[in-house]
């Protein structure tokens, strides 16, 4: 009886995520071994067909290679930000309650909204970004920042950063505010420097929370569609596509929905890989520092 | 915390349509409609309000949904066993709906007064293997407009072939403060902008053997003179980030003189841009003489349990009435004689500057993967654009693509 | 004292072009949704307008139905953050509390069930709701949100129930207290921050998602806000910017004042759920 209680407590919610998650799931994997027509009928076992018809595509591979620069700028970038400004966010200084919500508002906005927002103010010649750049003198000519792909592409990241901010602020400064005090008090009396204090004391306690926004961040990013299918739709010439915009294109414009579903599952593949390699590094970490704490203590 | 207003309401509801199916029984018409401006579900709401205070027995219930999402919307409706019963959809997709079998075929229901009604240029793109697979519903033409103070200006008379629009942009770009010419390069119909091109310039999407036209030699000319018209500074600059909605923003400003468009624009210009003094013209020639004719098809899916009454319904919606208040909100071209006859579409100038084109309009073809195909196309030409590839190397590339996407 | 001047101004300082970049599109937001319409594509741009032109903000809520679109939202968001509440509290509860066969499984299981963009499964779920009759329905978002949301409700719920130290319910049960009991009487009134948190996280992800609400709403009375916007923006001919702008405006504000209202508890709710 006494055994059976948490598995009862566990049961709704592991019933509720099986059925609306789990369920499409397996849908979707069954319909990558498929042919499948125009409309989402089944047509007769296709073994690996989709999936060679995947590896054998150009369009895939130049995705592939851009979801990885996407995936790895936005996260590393919004980690940059984010860890000094949540720093700061966590020391008492006049505004903060105010300084606090203005970070945290991009999340008030939906995503699509926001990419929505954003072309229009990089609208060549109507937009207000050059408007604004031209007013301080930045630039004298309006930029057309949407008009090739190398352009495109980074300001699709910066915005990423800064949808991504609010979220990995959050985790970082409840980290930060759920630091022993007792152990910044030692330090000081120890006469640690700023720099010394954050390497050695900051760092190694944030660690849980800056690997929770790290992997996370790079499953939110990686599966992140409305940036770049509002600001460009993957181009111009497939050149800001990434994985999931192809595979939007791919289901329901071409309506190749087979090959859509193989590439669901490679996406899938490769963050449960990521995932998996980036636990057990950490936790292999955590073991190697261990035998330290216990010689300092 | 839950709205007890809604959930009391959605009680209420269910309660009275208990009673109501009780009563008699109701049958449900579900119609898919792409909005096509503000006014679309309006419109179609009323026409579905009428038909049912005339037919009690039958409702009809209208899904609007955005052009951009209608594809995705559709293909998720068939897959997982719920489409509607009828819907508009693009003429270029009709072929992928008709050969998955999931449109029905028409012609056992058209009587000969009703496909009597329909101009036939508009019927033709809907026949599929000799059958109609669905009906016209709205269709524009397309034709060059140019604004006359700024080639006043500048001293040139409107062009009439390409040559004349080259010299005559060359002028215009010494004005300051204005382009020559509104180059489309950034998403929907990227690839008609350069269709109007290759049409006029005796060029077509395919050859007759129905492999890709791309490669040929009016294809290479075409392409090279947008790239040449970007390199000389007679196009806006960067084309590949201005949509086509973007370049008729620019027009309606008064900061183009050339754009390519379709007769939707006109009461945008009428309400935002009263002053700007424009004229439809045809387009610029180059051998031959051509127009895009676009439609969209009202489609009944072969699913539909209530395909009777779907078809009463669309019976009802093509009135006259109907249809005259439809073209005239959306600025279409009229798909029906009667409506084509009317005053409006026959003085008025602007109408008619785009309907000259019809008796020579190109449609687009009616093959499988059509959108694959659009993409490739596409995706060409922002890389000649941005001067990635040569007008040469690209479009033989993308031949044969499309050569290898349709099978060939 | 006035080191926490200088330090407020050198804070400010390093936090000000971060403070512009966010602040840029609702200015851009503001400006555009509110100008009259014929300013909006005047070249050069500028931020300047003639009036302020406040019928922008009521032709648009008429026009685009706002009004049923701002009730599906808070419809569907509320009922999905509840739900995923109840379900998420029992089993973060569980894995605090108990050990038990399959605890790290069930981990990995909830991880595993954020690796997927809805957009993928899309079709999936549109099957499933046809089964379960409720595609057309705003329950069938509801049940969505709140299975999508499950996974990083739980976790944060079960790092922050580690925090609540286990004497206190050990206390009751030596009084005599029912397990239940003391779930309901003492555990649960301490873990109200991160049920705070916990439920603006489901909150704001259901009032922005967009692309299921796009594939399972069918009729325009049922869309939600995102979706209700979006189309004024998708494949029209032509895109009243003011009209698309005040609605983002007036869809962002309430999300906007709960997060300033609640944003203290946001930050200790976190801090207190120390992961570990």
């Amino acid at each position: 009886m006494q055994k059976s209680i948490p598995l009862l407590m566990i049961v709704p919610s592991l019933l509720m995520a099986m059925a609306i998650i789990g369920y499409p799931i397996l849908d979707l994997a069954w319909t990558s071994s498929q042919e499948v027509s125009r409309f989402g009928k089944l047509t007769g076992f296709a073994g690996w067909e989709n999936f060679a018809e995947v590896f054998g595509d150009q369009l895939f591979w130049d995705s592939l290679w851009r979801t990885g620069i996407w995936t790895f700028f936005v996260v590393v970038g919004t980690l940059a930000v984010s860890l000094p400004v949540a720093i700061i966010l966590n020391d008492d200084f006049y505004g903060r309650g105010l300084a606090r919500v203005i970070i945290m508002l991009p999340w008030s906005v939906s995503l699509t909204m926001t990419a929505v927002v954003w072309r229009w103010a990089l609208n060549g010649r109507a937009g207000l970004l050059n408007a604004t750049l031209m007013d301080i003198g930045i630039i004298d000519q309006p930029v057309e920042w949407l008009a090739t792909a190398s352009t495109a592409f980074v300001v699709e990241i910066l915005v990423g950063i800064l949808v991504s901010i609010p979220f990995t602020t959050t985790i970082l400064l409840g980290g930060l505010s759920a630091m022993p005090q007792d152990t910044y008090e030692a330090a000081m009396v120890d006469g640690a420097s700023g720099w010394h204090q954050f390497r050695y004391i900051t760092l190694p306690l944030m660690k849980p929370f800056i690997n929770i926004a790290i992997v996370l961040n790079v499953i939110y990013v990686f599966n992140s569609l409305p940036i770049i299918w509002v600001m460009t739709e993957g181009g111009p010439a497939n050149g800001t596509d990434i994985l999931v915009t192809y595979l939007y294109k791919l289901a329901f414009r071409f309506g190749q929905l087979g090959k859509a579903a193989a590439i669901s599952l490679i996406m899938f593949g490769v963050l449960l890989v990521f995932t998996l390699l980036y636990v057990a590094l950490v936790s292999r970490g955590e073991e190697d520092a261990a035998p330290e704490d216990e010689k300092e203590a | 915390m839950t709205n007890p207003f809604r959930t009391s309401t959605a009680a209420l509801a269910l309660g009275l349509g208990m009673l109501a199916s009780g009563a008699y029984a109701e049958t449900v018409v579900d119609f898919t409609v792409a909005e096509y401006s503000s006014k679309t579900g309006p419109y179609f709401q009323k026409v579905a309000d009428d038909f049912t205070a005339a037919n009690p027995d039958i409702k009809i219930n209208i899904e609007v949904v955005p052009w951009d999402t209608l594809l995705q919307r559709l293909t998720t409706d068939v897959a997982g066993g719920n489409a509607p019963d009828i819907s508009i959809i693009g003429t270029r997709w009709l072929l992928d709906f008709a050969s998955q079998g999931v449109a029905e075929p028409v012609d056992g229901y058209l009587t000969p007064e009703f496909k009597d009604s329909f101009i036939g240029t508009f019927m033709n793109p809907g026949i599929i293997d000799g059958k109609m697979m669905g009906l016209p519903v709205a269709a524009s033409a397309r034709a060059m407009m140019v604004n006359m103070d700024i080639y006043d200006k500048a001293g040139v008379a409107p062009p009439t072939t390409w040559d004349e629009l080259y010299a005559a942009s060359k002028k215009i770009a010494e004005l300051p403060d204005v382009y020559a010419f509104g180059l489309q390069g950034k998403e929907i119909e990227t690839d008609a902008y350069f269709y109007y091109n290759l049409w006029t310039h005796g060029g077509d999407i395919l050859n007759a053997d129905g492999t890709s036209g791309l490669d040929s030699e009016a294809a290479i000319t075409s392409a090279k003179l947008y790239k040449q018209m970007i390199d000389e500074g007679l196009t806006q600059p960067s084309p590949t980030n201005y949509t086509r909605e973007d370049v008729f923003n620019m027009f309606k400003q008064g900061q183009l003189a050339t754009i390519f468009t379709f007769p939707m624009l006109i009461p945008q210009i009428k309400e935002e841009a009263p002053n700007l003094h424009y004229k439809i013209l045809p387009f610029p020639e180059a051998g031959a003489k051509a127009t895009y004719g676009v439609t969209d098809t009202l489609m009944m899916f072969s699913d539909s349990d209530v395909k009777e009454a779907a078809w009463k319904f669309i019976e009802f919606a093509y009135q006259d009435k109907y249809r005259e208040e439809f073209d005239l909100g959306e600025g279409f071209l009229p798909v029906t004689k009667n409506v084509a006859a009317l005053d409006h579409f026959t003085s008025d100038p602007d109408v008619a500057g785009f309907a000259a084109g019809l008796p020579y309009a190109k449609f687009a073809p009616v093959i499988a993967n059509w959108e694959e195909i659009a993409d490739v196309t596409v995706r060409t030409l922002q890389q000649i654009y941005l001067g990635d590839v040569t007008p040469e190397d690209g479009l033989k590339a993308a031949a044969a693509e499309i050569n290898k996407i349709r099978g060939l | 004292m006035s080191r926490k001047l200088t330090r407020s101004l050198l804070y400010w300082l390093f936090l000000s072009p971060l403070v512009v970049v966010i602040l840029f599109p609702f200015g851009v937001m503001f400006v555009t949704a509110i100008r009259p319409r014929d300013e909006i594509f005047t070249y050069p741009p500028t931020w300047g307008f003639s009036e302020f032109r406040w019928t922008n903000f009521s032709e648009m809520w008429v026009k685009t139905n706002f009004g049923g679109a701002l009730m599906n939202s808070i419809y569907v968001s509320v009922l999905a953050t509840a739900i995923a509440l109840l379900l998420a509290i029992p089993a973060a509860y569980a894995m605090s509390r108990y050990r038990f066969a399959g605890k790290g499984l069930y981990r990995n299981f909830l991880l595993m069930t954020q690796m997927m963009s809805p957009i993928v499964l899309v079709l999936g779920l549109f099957r499933l709701m046809m089964a379960m009759g409720l595609v057309n329905d705003l329950n069938s978002l509801v049940v969505t949100y709140a299975a999508f949301n499950l996974a990083f409700t739980i976790w944060m719920l079960q790092s922050y129930f580690n925090s609540i130290p286990r004497d206190l319910e050990e206390a009751a049960w030596i009084d005599g207290a029912s397990h239940l009991t003391s779930l309901v009487r003492i555990f649960l009134p301490l873990a109200v921050p991160a049920m705070v948190v916990a439920a603006i996280f489901t909150f704001i992800n259901s009032w922005n998602e967009f692309v299921l609400a796009l594939t399972l709403m069918r009729s325009s009375e049922d869309f939600t806000l995102p979706v209700q916007i979006y189309a004024q923006v998708a494949g029209r001919y032509q895109v009243e910017w003011h009209h698309v702008m005040a609605g983002t405006v007036l869809a962002t504000v309430p999300v906007a004042i709960v997060f300033s209202w609640l944003q203290r508890y946001l930050i200790r709710g976190m801090a207190l759920g120390a992961v570990k």
